[in-house]
């Protein structure tokens, strides 16, 4: 995997990559370039060369509060910084009189563009100790089927083991109705019942769980209840108006979680006839959000959501009870025949307010056969930064591998980190319309915020409930010069951009990283090859993968594949080299070589044909495609293809059914799922069993490499990917097969090789789509 | 007027033999007594018996003798009742046309004999069989109910607990008493191995138990919705107690433990009430509440209306002693909807409302237990007691009962705790020896023209066995033209139970003293009537006269307007009280009712140092009987009262006691417990000999010295109902008031 260490690398110290690297100065020469200006980046990305210094920042003084940087320019005789974003001047403090020339701070070194500072924690140290402790509330499905109760329950049984001791843990059961579990509580097994049918508001449900001390005494007061005012009536125990009843240490409560995990049952309410299980998730993650609302605030706290089928009762409702109602698919939601869709929706945007208003992060885990309402839980998993993971059964690979990783440390963990908040300052001319990612907008408009919106906008700072080492986020920009700001003599020739990341690491300690990059304006209209040589293919791909999917997602009527027809011809007709009318005449700078490309495998896939899934999965790619850098997302886009045989090492190959051949394994890496495809001859001879003779080690070691390559490109990918291991003709040749470029297909089917295969569909093959591309773009 | 040559009931207890004797057919009178065994046979006759007419009715009352009620299986022939009125044949019922029909005693008409119960004739024209046939010579019989009688199968028994577990509650030490008598008598409930059992605890929450079998130990689930009370398993909330023995013991066990930091005080009773219908209504059975404060969250949330002065003597003081909030009787009229009996274990140290909570018993069949200034260590015998007798009492389950009498007659109104689901069907959800009934008759014609009336009682129930059975008790009364004979076959006891009762429902829609009054009235006329039937004749025109048989009327009359229900105005009796006695006067067999009015008084003192003392008394209950030298028992049937004299010797108070008098001692905490002596010994021997004597009701013992006020006039004092207290006059002077009256015209 030297090409992903290279790509990664690419990233830089900073994780930042942009659509273009060189920015016009003009409104209109930004719409002209088609490709919105955009960065995507990662803010908490791990580095080797990072540094880390132990004292708070100095920033520029309000309302810019940029951070010194490296960019800055200081005259050490006077004390002073100037910020390249206001270009105000501030004087060095007393404890900063040392600096010089010679003797400069760490965060003004040149390759220290980006900095963690390590922030005192809270004054109270018992705070600090609690807010250092994560939460991890599990809401767990009983409407199960024993088997995937089973499971559910062995992977929540490691889970618990793997948790660090001083961790609070949390469990809530739910089926027809909701069961919080009072872990605290020594003498029996104690549980909140909630109804699964009624919307509470959260301060119902704290009074419910008594975690809001004289509440329902208070109600009387006054009153004529039965006891004189005065008294100590509403005595309510401290103790027991405490969230400690429900959450405890891990080391507390392993005992008890495990006694309780092997007493849980299904979900005892009879099923009806015709009728789907009786569940609540609506209710349950409702309940669950409350009660960490009554945690200490600032407490990084998770809930993992175990989920085994579709909301079928009470608020969040994704499909009725009634098994003759399936649930929705694309063409519902199409045709607005989806009656429960908006409401759900609306419903759990509800809950991810509640949630990152807490600060608190949702991650789901869905298994099962059929839908469980991933597309409308997709907000709060989102907004909060939350995990998603689907999968088929408790049972399979994806879900309890994925779910292992959660818990892990060291190499392996996904360092989950909580509370963070990103702030940015750009420079005057640039305007933020919003970012796509997982994030919520703080809504505090500033100077830098457009008017016109993309994903989460009218900010300048945005909520990361739950962030993590490959966390990506999306920003737009918007040019809007200012009428000062084009005035010569003023004019800046570098662009700059600041990020700053405060968060909770996975450690607990509080850090702020601040990440300020640089890029150049390009003067002049004319000046195209400047724009050109700063094109970013790959990050492109996504950005215009995440806009386009947005723009299914919030624009009726929206038509991704003429959109992105369309954006592609534009972009063609504007930066590529041809005469007028003459096809033949059409080249594309080396910048732009492997672009259409890209538009041509984005338009096949899952992103943009949402139709050949259902909603659920269209969902839980998109989050990932936010999610994920751009290394990984171009993989989401474009498989990576790297055939196996005989003759020579590993190499990658076209992503096209040319590609196969009878004596080749191939490997696809789609991301989400990694095929390995035996052709013909190499099944054949595997069924035999030559890999068991000592005189065909070589054939043994051929099957072997592409497995264990499967398995590294596994170990570092959250979720875990799909293995699928499948023969030429075998049913599962589809995984790949659908991801081929049909360069031959059963209309073409008279000049293929032996050996080789053809792909049953009437799509157009690359050839065919670039010759139209050219043509179209060339037109006048 | 000599005093002491007034009446008294000092003998013994007064129950009427001479019915048993001339109607040896009849049920033995302890299942059924008319309050005069002579009917009389036109509406003139009956408008100058100015006492009520009708019966008091025990149906499943004990037997003392140990003897049962003859179980009778009709087999295949299947119940024989008459086709017109439904009458169960009985030892009245005729036999004509050599054997092959019967005549209804009660509508006359001529009935087909089954085949299958076929049988010759003798030449006296009785039936051949009739040793084989307790249905034709017993006036009591249990007939086993063949499936017509059942619209289900038979419930199992089955005790739903809800119980209180606010702080008064734990702290009062309720829970702890409860929840250890009730594992105690796991194994004498009735009906095993189908009891079923349950329980809901509740505070400001409502805490369910999950008891399923399986379980290593209960599981607790909590609902604090009380506006949408929801039930938060479908099964398993009643389980079946054989089964699930291992748990529900872990649960008795922990359940006070869990409890005992709790600190909350509220009380969402009603909510709770709600609960338990859910989980129940499928079944049905009995739902026993233990409550320790007045509700005060939810539905049937009550407020403290208090016991205000300003209102007694006015036209809404009745309002005081009815329930306030609706909740209770819809609740009531759905629990017995159900078949869910109702008992309600009130042990507050304050108000809480005893009216309202009352009102579930009373339309469930059930009964009110109230516990006034409750306190575990002083009552925990006491409660233990009553709760070990419900628990294990031969109960009825999922009863009715109809009352039906012949021609001519017609029970017109009932009182006690039941349900009227028709003009003369009484729902009892469950119903036991301890309840009884009272009952008005009317004449339905001007004339009668029978001989003889006949009544039947037929309560239709399920036993804890698991069968359905028809308990039939026949008694047969003459119909008389002369009102001399209705006052000769007067009953004294089954009188003063009616009147009582109605006295306390009048209680509920009239001022005390319109009641008292109306008690008053009542005796002064019938004695008028009496004088003029026989004061010329006897020419004994300076004397109150009254027939043999009405001799304790007005004793009992002066003792019904001092009970506890009755008594006084505000400041006599608190309000909780008054309405509690007023419960428990609806339900006592006709025995209690005249224990209570006229409670025994016995001296201890002189017998103490004696083994196996006989104590002297009963006395007379008035002040100037008592010797301050002496010690006195005063029981009611369910209190005692032991008065020491002020002169009483110290040695013989530190015996009983265990502790001597020279520091401050608060009698009221005094709890009486066998001492090292005999002294002490001798005197549990005697409470205990008096307890013996009813095993229906434990005698909760207080302690009063002499001059220890105000303990002494509310406790003692009060109850000595021969002397003047509670603005009620004395025996004497009562007497001499109802003397004028008789001589006064009308
Ligand atoms: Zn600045
Ligand atoms: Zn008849």
């Amino acid at each position: 995997m030297a090409d992903a260490a290279a790509a990664a690398d690419s990233e830089g110290i900073d994780g930042v990559r942009m659509t273009w690297n060189n920015w016009p100065r003009s409104k209109v020469e930004a719409s002209k370039c088609v490709v919105p200006i955009a960065a995507s980046i990662c803010p908490i990305r791990p580095h080797s060369d990072l540094a880390v210094l132990p004292y708070p920042p100095l920033r520029c003084k309000p309302p810019c509060s940029a951070v010194l940087n490296p960019f800055c320019r200081v005259d050490f005789a006077a004390k002073i910084w100037i910020c390249p974003f206001c270009f105000s001047r501030n004087h060095f403090p007393h404890h900063y009189a040392g600096v010089s020339e010679t003797n400069v701070p760490g965060e003004l070194y040149p390759q220290y563009t980006t900095i963690e500072y390590a922030l005192p924690a809270s004054h109270d140290p018992a705070a600090a100790a609690a807010a250092a402790s994560p939460v991890f509330l599990f809401v767990l499905d009983t409407c199960l089927i024993e088997e995937e109760l089973e499971f559910v329950k062995s992977a929540m049984r490691r889970a618990i083991g793997l948790l660090p001791d001083n961790a609070l843990v949390g469990l809530i059961s739910y089926g027809t109705q909701v069961h919080v579990h009072e872990l605290g509580f020594s003498d029996l097994s104690k549980i909140y019942v909630f109804c699964g049918t009624k919307e509470l508001a959260k301060e119902q449900i704290l009074d419910q769980l008594g975690l809001v001390p004289g509440q329902r005494a208070a109600a009387m007061v006054g009153g004529t209840a039965g006891y004189p005012k005065g008294m100590p009536s509403n005595g309510v125990n401290p103790k027991a108006t405490s969230v400690n009843r429900f959450l405890l240490p891990a080391s507390d409560c392993e005992y008890i979680l495990n006694a309780l995990l092997d007493e849980l049952q299904r979900d005892q309410w009879p099923i009806e006839a015709g009728s789907r299980a009786l569940r609540c998730t609506g209710v349950a993650l409702s309940v669950a959000a409350s009660l960490l609302g009554a945690c200490l605030p600032g407490t990084g706290a998770r809930i993992i959501a175990l989920v085994g089928g579709p909301c079928t009762v009470g608020p969040g409702l994704i499909v009725s009870k009634d098994l003759s109602e399936p649930v929705r698919s694309h063409k519902d939601l199409d045709k607005d025949a989806a009656p429960h869709f908006h409401k759900a929706v609306k419903f759990y945007d509800s809950i991810a307010k509640q949630l990152v208003s807490q600060g608190h992060v949702l991650d789901l885990f869905a298994s099962a056969l059929d839908q469980v309402g991933v597309a409308e839980m997709k907000v709060v998993v989102e907004r909060t930064g939350g995990l998603v993971v689907l999968a088929e059964s408790f049972e399979h690979p994806v879900f309890k591998d994925s779910f292992k990783r959660i818990f892990e440390d060291g190499e392996q963990s996904l360092g989950l980190s909580f509370n963070g908040t990103l702030d940015i300052n750009c420079s005057k001319e640039i305007k933020i319309q919003g970012i796509i990612g997982p994030c919520t907008s703080l809504d505090k408009k500033g100077a830098t915020s457009s008017d016109t919106v993309v994903g989460q906008g009218n900010t300048t700072s945005w909520k990361l409930c739950g962030l993590d080492k490959s966390t990506c986020l999306t920003v737009f920009f918007d040019i809007s010069p200012s009428e000062k700001s084009n005035q010569p003599g003023l004019t800046n020739p570098q662009l700059y951009l600041q990020f700053l990341t405060t968060y909770q690491n996975h450690e607990g300690q509080i850090r702020l990283r601040v990440t300020t990059v640089t890029r150049k304006w390009v003067e002049s209209a004319a000046n195209t090859e400047e724009l050109v040589g700063g094109f970013d293919q790959e990050t492109a791909a996504v950005v215009m993968a995440r806009y386009a999917s947005l723009k299914m997602e919030s624009e009726e009527e929206f038509d991704a594949t003429r959109w992105l027809d369309r954006s592609l011809i534009r972009l063609c007709s504007r930066f590529g080299d041809y005469r007028k009318d003459d096809p033949s005449s059409f080249t594309l700078n080396p910048c732009f070589s492997i672009f259409p490309q890209f538009m041509f495998n984005l338009r096949r896939s899952q992103f943009v044909q949402v139709f050949n899934n259902s909603p659920d999965e269209t969902a839980y790619f998109r989050i990932l495609l936010n999610r994920e850098n751009i290394t990984n997302s171009v993989v989401m886009i474009q498989p990576s293809l790297i055939s196996y045989s005989f003759n020579s090492p590993p190499v990658p190959s076209l992503l096209d059914v040319a590609s196969i051949a009878a004596d080749r394994i191939l490997l696809l890496d789609a991301y989400f799922s990694v095929v390995v495809f035996h052709g013909m001859t190499i099944a054949q001879w595997r069924n035999m069993g030559y890999q068991n003779q000592p005189e065909h080690q070589a054939f043994a070691q051929l099957l072997q490499a592409p497995q264990e390559d499967a398995k590294i490109i596994s170990t570092d990918r959250f979720p875990v990917p799909r293995l699928v291991v499948c023969d030429q003709h075998g049913s599962q040749a589809r995984f790949l097969l659908a991801k081929l470029n049909p360069s031959a297909t059963h209309n073409s089917a008279n000049d293929v090789a032996p050996g080789s295969d053809v792909i049953f569909t009437d799509d157009v093959s690359l050839q065919v789509f670039f010759e139209h591309l050219q043509r179209l773009a060339v037109q006048s | 007027i000599d005093l002491k040559s007034l009446p008294r009931p000092l003998d013994s207890d007064v129950e009427s033999t001479s019915v048993a004797d001339t109607h040896p057919l009849n049920c033995h009178p302890k299942y059924l007594r008319l309050t005069t065994h002579a009917i009389p046979n036109s509406q003139s006759l009956l408008s100058r018996w100015h006492l009520p007419l009708g019966a008091v009715v025990h149906p499943l009352a004990e037997s003392p003798d140990g003897e049962q009620v003859p179980i009778v299986n009709f087999g295949s022939a299947g119940v024989v009742r008459c086709r017109r009125c439904r009458t169960y044949i009985n030892p009245y019922a005729t036999f004509t046309d050599s054997g092959r029909k019967w005549r209804c005693n009660l509508c006359a008409l001529l009935n087909d004999v089954p085949p299958e119960y076929f049988c010759t004739l003798d030449v006296s024209g009785r039936r051949c069989d009739l040793d084989q046939r307790p249905e034709l010579t017993k006036g009591s019989i249990e007939i086993v109910a063949p499936t017509e009688y059942m619209v289900r199968p038979p419930m199992p028994p089955l005790y739903f607990f809800l119980i209180d577990v606010s702080a008064f509650a734990v702290r009062s030490g309720m829970l702890e008493i409860v929840a250890n008598t009730i594992k105690s008598r796991l194994d004498e409930l009735p009906g095993s191995p189908r009891t079923q059992i349950g329980f809901i605890t509740f505070d400001s929450t409502l805490h369910f138990y999950n008891l399923k079998s399986s379980l290593t130990q209960p599981q607790m689930m909590v609902v604090a919705d009380l506006d949408d009370i929801f039930v938060p398993l479908p099964d398993d909330l009643l389980v079946n107690l054989s089964e699930s023995r291992n748990v529900v013991d872990a649960f008795l066990d922990s359940l006070h433990t869990m409890f005992q930091e709790n600190v909350n005080v509220e009380s969402a009773l009603g909510p709770a009430l709600r609960a338990a219908f859910m989980v129940m209504s499928q079944l049905g059975g009995k739902l026993i509440v233990f409550q320790s404060t007045l509700p005060s969250l939810g539905v049937g949330r009550l407020k403290l209306r208090g016991d205000d002065l300003r209102i007694y003597g006015t036209d809404r003081e009745h309002l005081l002693r009815i329930p306030e909030d609706p909740f209770y009787k819809q609740m009531a009229a759905e629990f017995t909807k159900y078949q869910i009996g109702v008992d309600i274990y009130a042990s507050s140290d304050k108000y809480c409302d005893v009216a309202s909570l009352g009102i579930l018993s009373k339309y469930t069949g059930g009964q009110l237990y109230y516990y006034p200034s409750f306190r575990g260590e002083i009552h925990h015998e006491k409660l233990r007691f009553d709760l070990s007798r419900n628990l294990t009492r031969e109960t009825a389950w999922e009863a009715v009962m109809r009352v039906r009498c012949g021609k001519g007659v017609r029970f017109t109104s009932y009182h006690g705790n039941f349900m009227l689901r028709s003009t003369d069907l009484l729902a009892l959800p469950s119903v036991d020896c301890d309840k009884a009934f009272g009952m008005q008759l009317s004449l339905e014609d001007t004339l009668m023209t029978t001989q003889t009336v006949y009544f039947q009682v037929a309560l239709l129930y399920t036993s804890s066995s698991g069968e359905r059975r028809i308990r039939v008790h026949t008694a047969a009364a003459p119909v008389v033209t002369d009102l001399g004979e209705m006052y000769r076959q007067a009953d004294i006891g089954a009188t003063i139970s009616l009147m009582s009762r109605l006295a306390i429902e009048k209680m509920l829609s009239h001022k005390l003293e319109d009641v008292r009054q109306s008690i008053q009235m009542r005796i002064t006329k019938s004695l008028k009537e009496y004088r003029n039937l026989y004061a010329v004749q006897h020419r004994l025109g300076g004397r109150l006269i009254y027939p043999e048989s009405l001799k304790l009327l007005p004793l009992y009359g002066l003792a019904l307007c001092k009970s506890a229900a009755l008594r006084g105005g505000y400041a006599d009796v608190l309000l909780d009280d008054r309405c509690s006695a007023g419960y428990n006067m609806m339900i006592l067999p006709i025995s209690r009712t005249l224990k209570l009015l006229y409670p025994t008084l016995v001296r201890a003192d002189e017998t103490l140092l004696k083994v196996w003392p006989r104590s002297p008394g009963p006395f007379p209950l008035t002040k100037d009987v008592l010797d301050p030298n002496c010690l006195y028992v005063h029981d009611d049937g369910s209190r005692f009262v032991v008065w020491f004299g002020r002169m009483v010797p110290s040695d013989i108070l530190t015996s009983v006691l265990g502790f001597d008098l020279s520091g401050f001692v608060d009698f009221s905490k005094v709890n009486l417990v066998e001492q090292e002596n005999s002294v002490s010994r001798n005197l549990m021997g005697l409470l205990g000999r008096l307890r013996a004597k009813d095993p229906s009701c434990y005698q909760l013992c207080h302690v009063v010295r002499q001059g220890e006020q105000p303990r002494e006039g509310a406790l003692f004092l009060s109850n000595l109902v021969e002397d003047q207290n509670a603005g009620i006059s004395s025996y004497g002077d009562w007497v001499l008031h109802i003397y004028r009256q008789t001589q006064q015209n009308p």
